[in-house]
């Protein structure tokens, strides 16, 4: 089997299901006069954890990283694996190897081509250090085939494979053969992409520079997801670290900056009406959750965390942390996807039974610990999710503490035992790519519940090998009937995100990350 | 105000308590302190009855009010939460007084020993100072910011930062005075009668350097205040959802277009509260330093 490039107008046109530019969709692509130059400032709330891709699963380093970097596969708009470093993806008939030609000419940002041998470092690198490194257990070896090729040979056919390889969440990129040598976050940022790394002052700003040497896909029209044939034309793209939505939306109004996330909701209504300025609005961005420490008391205790699930009133939740742009969704995959599970939870996740909270907690034998609530202020659906959920876990004699840090420490500590017992997070990606993120965030080595569970391993497993559709749908509707039962997540509901533009901004269109190639100004 | 009666028998009070009474009526009669205290005062009753006059609890989530603007159900109307402003802003300014007061009674002592142990004692004075020099290196809110972060977001802590920010400069005042008075004929007449180091400290030197040291608390207290307010706001105060004027105010600054009431409270509040102590200031420094008497 040979997964082919798409074309490029089609995905675009469907990406319109996945996020709305307001006024872009005014006019077509191809019909607007692309301008080279200029300098393209975005600001986004929060320091990237780390410009080194592998090993950060977090926004505000994906929102950069994608820029700077690539892999041998990745999502077209319509979320479907496509090649970029690749040439094409071959799939031997038993499923136990997949040859990958690579693209030649393509060079790195430090002048050298990119090699077989690069991309098995790199991969091979993945292996240690990379956030998602669960992907690749089920290659056995990574093989160099020729200058331009490697070819992976699979411990077990493995159906989901691709998919899972070509997530972008710590996308497997591909850096230089001396690179990959180097342990986490203690490489040179030199990756393939149309613009390279110029510097990071962190709390202030990340700045990228066009990449002349850049080479481009020329079998696709345009750009799609992070792969298709990408054109930088700004000259430098700076990513300016404003935490406060409030000054993020100043230095919109101000001119200061061309591109703004996270806009608050209440703004957003107000900025609809503003000429100079565009929304772009999307609705299923992310799964607001409230992630379990497993390993540190009370929520060792299984009782304890099924009292918290009862406890929640997920619709006021929602409407506060979301000032009022959501969706309440028990599934813990977007209604209408092909893994989306039917009716399993719905029942515990309509209404807080609170007498039924209690039961569970009178069981658990919980004797008044903290309940700590581990939230950053970065992300306000986060802190203010944080605060409704105290308060009312509260109501049936929990004590709760809310304990707010920046999220850079929070990224740290949760990776802890110890420091927290609940967790909010918007998780954004996950349920975008499908079923299998979410998933792997359960089980192997870094779970998020900080420990693993052989029912969850086994759903998981029948999940990733599951030979067809059927059976993975039934691993994965298994699996939600073990989150609501072992709860070592709660779902609180889906998340809209609002950003906007400046109206000279030419070409963007919403994605998981801000692609600055393909825009220009007006 | 210095006392000459070296062979006084301890607990005969009545003249002190005859020279505070008189002290104290020509302190309430300066135009400053009346209006400072009024402005004060009421902030301070606010504090005091907090509970009794806040018309809702203040952390109570109603998300059907959301940035609700102020009318009869919200006098000043509600934040992102559906929460009270008015009643947040009531109990916030409970907080901010019961920091205020926590730092100036522990600056107050811990500035007035250092204070009097460097200018009495002539070797501790060199090392201590030092220290004290040091830790008045550091801009004073930078400083507090620094360790609230370190010691991690409290009341508590937001209080112990404030303590070891503002302390030195307090002792240094006190050691001041205590070089000054030190050296006064009447403090050399107590050491000639045989009067020992603790009662020259305490009966002759510490009352004649309490002036200055009263003018320099009520500023700690604004001061105190404002920086527990910078704390909050900056997200090192005490944790959500506990209200305080400055994360109310950090609160509103995401909706300063759609919802200004939010962070327009708290500032008020913070205002008059620093505003009137800083009359009362000036009002004590007025009436206590002789130096500014007649300006």
């Amino acid at each position: 089997m040979t997964i082919a490039p798409r074309s490029g107008h089609g995905a675009l046109l469907r990406a319109a299901a996945i996020a709305v530019g307001v006024a872009f969709a005014a006019a077509p692509l191809a019909a607007q006069a692309q301008t080279m130059g200029g300098d393209f400032v975005l600001a986004q709330s929060a320091n990237p954890p780390s410009l080194d891709a592998m090993t950060s699963s977090s926004e505000s380093a994906r929102n950069i990283n994608m820029n700077i970097y690539e892999s041998l596969v990745t999502i077209d708009e319509n979320v479907t694996p496509i090649p970029m470093l690749a040439e094409r993806i071959e799939t031997s008939e038993d499923g136990l190897s997949y040859v990958f030609p690579l693209r030649q000419g393509v060079k790195f940002h430090n002048g050298d081509e990119m090699m077989a041998s690069d991309v098995k470092a790199s991969l091979e690198r993945y292996r240690e250090v990379g956030a998602t490194r669960g992907m690749l257990d089920k290659v056995k070896e990574i093989e160099i085939t020729g200058d331009y090729e490697v070819t992976f040979h699979m411990s077990e056919p493995t159906p989901t494979f691709i998919e899972g390889f070509a997530s972008p969440r710590a996308p497997a990129v591909i850096i230089p053969e001396e690179e990959a040598a180097k342990p986490a976050n203690e490489i040179e940022f030199i990756g393939t992409g149309p613009y390279k790394f110029v510097e990071f002052v962190p709390d202030s700003h990340v700045t990228l520079a066009r990449f002349d040497e850049y080479s481009a896909r020329q079998d696709h029209d345009g750009p799609t997801g992070f792969g298709g044939k990408k054109t930088p034309y700004v000259d430098t793209a700076t990513y300016r670290i404003i935490p406060e939505a409030g000054a993020r939306i100043a230095a919109l109004e101000a001119g200061e900056v061309q591109w703004a996330d996270q806009i608050p909701v209440p703004a957003a209504k107000r900025m609809m009406d503003d000429p100079e300025l565009t929304v772009f609005e999307a609705r299923q961005w992310a799964f607001l959750t409230l992630i379990m420490n497993w390993q540190l008391p009370p929520t060792d205790n299984v009782d304890f965390r099924r009292a918290v699930l009862h406890a929640i009133d997920r619709e006021e939740v929602m409407a506060i942390a979301t000032e009022g742009f959501y969706d309440l969704n028990h599934g813990w995959q977007y209604p209408g996807r092909t893994y989306f599970a039917g009716d399993i939870g719905a029942d515990i996740y309509e209404a807080p039974d609170l007498e039924k909270a209690r039961e569970y907690l009178d069981r658990s034998g919980y004797d008044g610990q903290e309940f700590l609530i581990l939230t950053d202020p970065n992300y306000g659906e986060h802190s203010r999710a944080a605060v409704v959920i105290a308060d009312q876990v509260s109501d049936i004699g929990i004590n709760a503490v809310v304990k707010q840090l920046d999220w850079a420490t929070v990224l740290k500590i949760r990776l802890t035992d110890e420091g927290w017992n609940g967790w909010t997070l918007m998780q954004g990606l996950e349920p975008f790519l499908g079923p299998y993120g979410i998933a792997a965030k359960m089980t192997g080595d870094q779970p998020h519940q900080r420990a693993t569970h052989p029912e969850i391993d086994q759903a998981y497993d029948d999940l990733i090998t599951g030979a067809t559709v059927e059976e993975r749908q039934a691993a994965f509707a298994e699996l939600q009937s073990l989150i609501y039962d072992l709860v070592p997540q709660i779902k609180i509901g889906d998340v809209g995100r609002m950003q906007a533009g400046s109206a000279s901004l030419k070409g963007f269109k919403p994605f998981r990350a801000p692609r600055v190639h393909d825009i220009w100004f007006e | 105000m210095a006392s000459n009666d070296v062979d006084s028998v301890p607990g005969t009070f009545a003249p002190a308590l005859r020279e505070l009474g008189m002290q104290l009526r020509k302190l309430g009669a300066h135009r400053s302190i009346q209006i400072g205290g009024i402005l004060f005062g009421a902030i301070v009753l606010v504090a005091i009855f907090a509970d009794l006059i806040a018309p809702f609890d203040p952390n109570e989530n109603n998300y059907r009010a959301m940035l609700a603007a102020p009318g009869d159900a919200h006098l000043l109307g509600t934040d992102a939460f559906g929460r009270d402003i008015l009643s947040r802003v009531i109990h916030g300014t409970r907080l901010s007084l019961v920091v205020g007061i926590i730092v100036v009674i522990a600056t107050g002592v811990l500035g007035t020993i250092i204070g009097v142990l460097t200018g009495y004692v002539r070797w501790l004075d060199s090392p201590l100072m030092r220290v004290m020099d040091g830790l008045m290196a550091f801009p004073g809110v930078l400083l507090a910011i620094a360790l609230a972060a370190a010691l991690g977001p409290s009341v508590v802590n937001a209080a112990i930062a404030l303590t070891i920010t503002f302390m030195p400069r307090t002792a240094r005042i006190v050691r001041g005075s205590v070089l000054v008075v030190r050296e006064m004929p009447y403090v050399e007449a107590a050491r000639a009668c045989g009067a020992h180091d603790r009662r020259i400290v305490l009966r002759h030197i510490l009352p004649n350097a309490m002036p200055p040291l009263i003018v320099q608390l009520t500023f700690v207290f604004s001061v105190a205040i404002l920086a527990e307010a910078v704390l909050s706001f900056m997200g090192v105060g005490p944790p959500p959802p506990t209200p305080s004027l400055g994360n109310i105010i950090a609160e509103g600054r995401s909706y300063i277009r759609e919802a200004p009431w939010i962070a327009l409270a708290p500032g008020v509040a913070i205002a008059i509260s620093v505003l009137g102590l800083n009359i009362i200031g000036d009002g004590l420094r007025d009436s206590l330093d002789p130096r500014l008497r007649n300006l």
